[in-house]
């Protein structure tokens, strides 16, 4: 088991009202899965994404990632767990507009322990696999919104990681990056057994997943 | 990692210029004030520091009615009875004044040479660490036919300081003449002594001559300056309050007790009140930190200030960084290291700067300064700039990197109201301070300018004064004569002392209505020859001048309206006064004039005519336009009288100028700092109008698409700065009305503040405000509004 999400729940405080973003969500995820979720704007989605990437905590419940309880890590703790384990993928890219292609790349490497060698390696594989090697010294905005994405997964898998959280991420790209986008997805799935957890508005995009789980305000739902 | 981050440094600058360009323009310029006052600073403190004893100086405190005065002038016979009778004292020297026997004759061969010297005990040279090249410390002085002379004089004389010893030199001083040999050679005096002279001779030699002219060498005959080494281990201020009654116990003539100040603060703390040393230069000197510190806080304002602005333009950055795994010790140290390397790189600015323009400062400030670091230099700035590059970098350092990912990817973080103000704040701390520069400077100028402009009561132009030399003190008469038959001289005069730059003579004993009580009453004194007054321009109040007409005129004084004013006479003219056991009639009355700096009151003074056997100077004035040639015609008949000697004349308005250096220095170099501050601080002011501008486009859109007009569009962007810098000065007002209060109180005779002093500088720090935003906030309101909403 990857990961294993118990009566997880989320809320904010205004005015001495709780508001909840996730009411009791239970999900387990197993290794090479490649899962869905999907719901309307404000259910959730990105929240929960954010939850199983630590990058946002939550309130009540238990996670356990890899066996290891993470709302009793410390944050250092944390940091090394998902940057070994994790990859995100945003729907804007959020990539370094300062920085080249390849530097985008290299950059999680960087705050892990490789040396410069390695790095080098790695990076030239990435780029290789990804066709991406002629324009490794442009700048993001010299690129298409589809080219970008691509930046965008290949320095999310440049840290093999386990689990790639994807928020959206076609949002941006017009249908046939898209499709190109979600068949990537697909083939690391199939062929790498890299788990996928995707945030998506389209049923098109949530075919391409093994599992779809929908959400509405903050819970989940049959589907 | 850190080739990643100097990369994003990098390209940081050069996506954001105008950022990075002010910072560095206002951080650099900021050092190089600082780097240049800190150099000042240094020197000004170092003055007369470099004598390995601690030297005290022994003063003469005198209490008069009109208050506690200080004098270098001392009983020639102190130092020897100081020596003799207090154990704590193991050297004491008596040491004429150095600007005594300016340029004075030296003779070699025939030839004449003009030098200035000094005359000084046994121990000079053990007491002071003036090094000797040859000669030995102890043994130089100890002979009253020697003379001990400079490195370059020695040079100059006779080739080489190795060739100078045993020769003879012969001088010409007090109606004296003698032949000395030399018997040391010293290294020239550096520059940040305060005593300057190029040869020494033994103090014996000068009391013969003193007896020799008619003078007295006892306890109330007061000349020369004492200079004392103590016992290791002496309480300094016990001592100085055990000898404060010496000088009465030796003799019950003496009227004076005795102040002790080390040599090495009398540079610095030169003045006193109430026979207690005060600041003097000091004054300046932490004036000048002050300055430096508040231009270097008004750059790191600016740095603070566009690297909050700049950082939030980061905050993605940030946001990517950590969803990537980047910890936030990690964050922390690249934005330290960031601020910190800009800071490094303003240093570099500034170093070169500093190296430019230090010839353009020594001209200023008159120091032969130079860029040298030394360890605590190099230490003190690179700690400097360590805290600035600290400073600034601790807003997005530790601020920043707290924020959590998600929200700062989401463009969920408003920037927070403390952080608005904050940046307000600098903002209005930054003006205040400007504004605090520009009306001290407006307000120094003036005085200066008062001061230059303010009627003396005597017309210092076109008059010059030289030293009676060589042949002509027997042939003054003939002289006169000679220089009157110029037609370019208007006339001449001779006098006991030029009356701007040395202390006039001070003397006591004047009894005016019978009482003796009055004995005590100080004045300052001239024995002047017949025209002084006539070639001075002064102006008689009542009665006259003296005349070569009438004989009895050798028992006429005159005073000046300070002294009749103390001496409480209602019809002065004809009133007998006694002074010295002759009874002097009251001829005249003359304006007051200002022979001392505008610091100090005006003394009581009075004049007789010249006891004919004395030393004097000559004055004379030239007649407007033919300096040139008069002045020839005059060292003409000079060396007819003075064959081999050179002509060497002084401006009086050239000494009178000399006695407000200090000010007109310091009017000159706060223009310049003030300039530079408010440069910086509008500098800082447009970043951040730029960075505002950038911030509210869409407001701006938003606006403009529902129909309000440029110009309110304008005005209201403009009006937030303008309501900041509104603040600052009314904040500024206030402290710079007390600064410049206070400034001024060191003043006897200053100008008046007025309003408008400072509402000018108001007006014109709104002005130059103003005109530095307003670019930014037209061309902001003249942006197309679809531009700025479609980027949302």
């Amino acid at each position: 088991m990857l990961l294993e999400l118990s009566e997880i729940f989320k809320w904010v405080t205004t005015g001495g009202n709780r508001t909840y973003l996730l009411k009791g969500i239970n999900i387990e995820v197993q290794e090479g899965e490649f899962i869905s979720l999907m719901g309307p704007s404000g259910s959730g989605k990105s929240t929960l994404l954010n939850v199983i990437g630590m990058l946002d905590h939550f309130d009540e419940g238990v996670y356990h990632f890899l066996d290891e309880p993470v709302q009793n890590l410390k944050e250092k703790h944390r940091i090394e767990l998902y940057k070994k384990y994790i990859g995100f993928v945003f729907q804007s890219y959020h990539l370094m507009d300062d920085l080249t292609v390849y530097e985008n790349i290299e950059m999680p490497l960087l705050y892990q322990k490789y040396s410069s060698s390695e790095r080098k390696a790695l990076v030239a594989d990435m780029l290789d696999r990804f066709n991406i090697v002629g324009k490794k010294n442009l700048f993001p905005t010299q690129l298409s919104g589809g080219q970008q994405q691509l930046v965008g997964i290949a320095r999310a898998l440049i840290s093999k990681p386990k689990l790639i959280l994807a928020d959206e991420p076609t949002g941006n790209l017009n249908s046939k990056q898209s499709e190109e986008i979600m068949q990537l997805f697909k083939k690391l799935n199939e062929e790498d057994g890299v788990t996928i957890i995707q945030a998506t508005h389209s049923e098109a995009n949530a075919s391409y997943g093994s599992r779809t789980i929908h959400l509405l305000d903050g819970r989940m739902v049959k589907g | 990692m850190i080739k990643h981050n100097l990369l994003l440094f990098f390209r940081n600058i050069k996506k954001y210029k105008t950022t990075f360009f002010i910072n560095l323009i206002g951080l650099s310029s900021g050092l190089t004030c600082v780097l240049l006052i800190a150099l000042w600073v240094v020197d000004e403190l170092e003055v007369d520091t470099f004598h390995e004893n601690t030297v005290y100086q022994i003063w003469n405190k005198f209490e008069t009615p009109e208050g506690t005065r200080v004098m270098t002038w001392t009983p020639p016979v102190l130092p020897d009875a100081m020596l003799a009778q207090l154990p704590e004292v193991i050297y004491a020297t008596a040491q004429t004044l150095p600007e005594w026997y300016k340029n004075t004759p030296l003779r070699v061969n025939g030839k004449t040479t003009k030098a200035s010297g000094i005359f000084a005990q046994k121990d000079y040279f053990t007491i002071f660490s003036y090094p000797l090249i040859e000669g030995s410390k102890n043994q130089v002085l100890t002979d009253i036919n020697t003379i001990v002379i400079s490195e370059s004089l020695a040079k100059k004389l006779f080739g080489s300081p190795e060739a100078a010893i045993g020769k003879a030199i012969e001088w010409d001083l007090m109606k004296t003449q003698a032949t000395h040999q030399v018997s040391g050679v010293f290294k020239d005096i550096p520059s940040n002594s305060t005593t300057q002279f190029d040869y020494v001779l033994p103090f014996e030699a000068w009391k013969n001559a003193i007896i020799h002219s008619g003078g007295e060498i006892n306890w109330v005959s007061n000349n020369p300056a004492t200079y004392i080494v103590l016992k290791e281990g002496t309480d300094a201020k016990e001592f100085a309050s055990k000898i404060e009654g010496f000088s009465k116990l030796q003799n019950e003539d003496v009227t004076a007790d005795l102040v002790m100040t080390k040599y090495s603060s009398n540079y610095l703390y030169g003045n006193f009140k109430n026979g207690k040393q005060v600041a003097g230069r000091m004054d300046y000197v932490y004036l000048f930190s002050v300055i430096a510190l508040f231009i270097l806080i008004i750059a790191c304002i600016n740095f603070m200030n566009l690297s909050t602005a700049n950082a939030s333009r980061r905050l993605k950055e940030i946001g990517v960084k950590k969803a990537l795994g980047s910890s936030r010790k990690t964050l922390i140290l690249q934005y330290f290291s960031e601020s910190i390397l800009t800071s490094f790189i303003a240093l570099l600015v500034a170093c070169i700067l500093t190296i430019i323009m230090i010839p353009t400062f020594n001209d200023i400030t008159g120091k032969s300064l130079s860029f040298e670091l030394d360890l605590v230099k190099t230490g003190l700035v690179l700690s400097i700039v360590l805290l600035t590059g600290v400073l600034a970098g601790s807003y997005p350092a530790l601020h920043l990197s707290r924020f959590n990912p998600v929200s700062i990817l989401k463009d969920q973080l408003k920037s927070s109201w403390s952080e608005l103000w904050i940046r307000k704040g600098l903002v209005i701390f930054q003006f205040s301070l400007s504004i605090v520069l520009i009306i001290a400077v407006l307000l120094v100028s003036l005085q200066v300018q008062y001061v230059q402009s303010k009627s003396l009561g005597l017309d210092k132009d076109n008059v010059i004064y030289f030293g009676e030399e060589g042949r002509l003190k027997q042939h003054k008469k003939a002289f006169l004569e000679e220089a009157r038959k110029i037609p370019e001289i208007v006339n001449i005069a001779t006098t006991s002392q030029n009356i701007i730059g040395a202390d006039i003579n001070m003397t006591a004993g004047m009894v005016w209505s019978g009482d003796q009580e009055e004995r005590r009453s100080r004045f300052n004194e001239l024995r002047i020859g017949h025209d002084f007054i006539e070639t001075m321009g002064m102006v008689l109040k009542e009665g006259r001048a003296f005349s070569k007409k009438i004989t009895t005129d050798s028992t006429s004084i005159i005073f000046n309206e300070k002294a009749i004013k103390m001496m409480g006479l209602d019809t002065p003219i004809g009133h007998t006064v006694r002074y010295g056991d002759i009874d002097y009639t009251i001829i005249g009355v003359l304006e007051d004039f200002h022979f001392k700096s505008l610091r100090e009151e005006v003394n009581p003074m009075f004049f007789r005519l010249e006891n004919k056997k004395r030393s004097s100077e000559l004055v004379a004035r030239i007649a407007k336009g033919k300096e040139e040639i008069a002045l020839t015609k005059l060292a003409k008949a000079y060396s007819q009288f003075n064959p081999g000697y050179s002509f060497d004349y002084t401006f009086l308005d050239s000494d009178f100028q000399a006695q407000y250096v200090a000010e007109q220095q310091v009017n000159k170099l706060s223009k310049y700092f003030a300039g530079l501050a408010i440069v910086i601080s509008c500098l800082g002011l447009f970043g951040l109008a730029t960075f505002t501008m950038e911030r509210r486009r869409k407001e701006i859109g938003i606006r403009k698409t529902l129909g309000q007009g440029k110009t309110q569009i304008t005005l209201l962007l403009s009006s937030e700065f303008v309501k900041l810098v509104g603040i600052a000065i009314l904040i500024g007002l206030p402290i710079s009305f007390m600064l410049s209060q206070n400034w001024l109180s060191g003043f006897a005779y200053k100008i008046d503040i007025k309003l408008w002093h400072f509402l000018s500088a108001g007006v014109i720090t709104m002005g130059i405000a103003l005109i530095t935003v307003i670019t930014q906030t037209i061309t902001a309101s003249n942006k197309n509004p679809i531009e700025a909403l479609q980027q949302e």
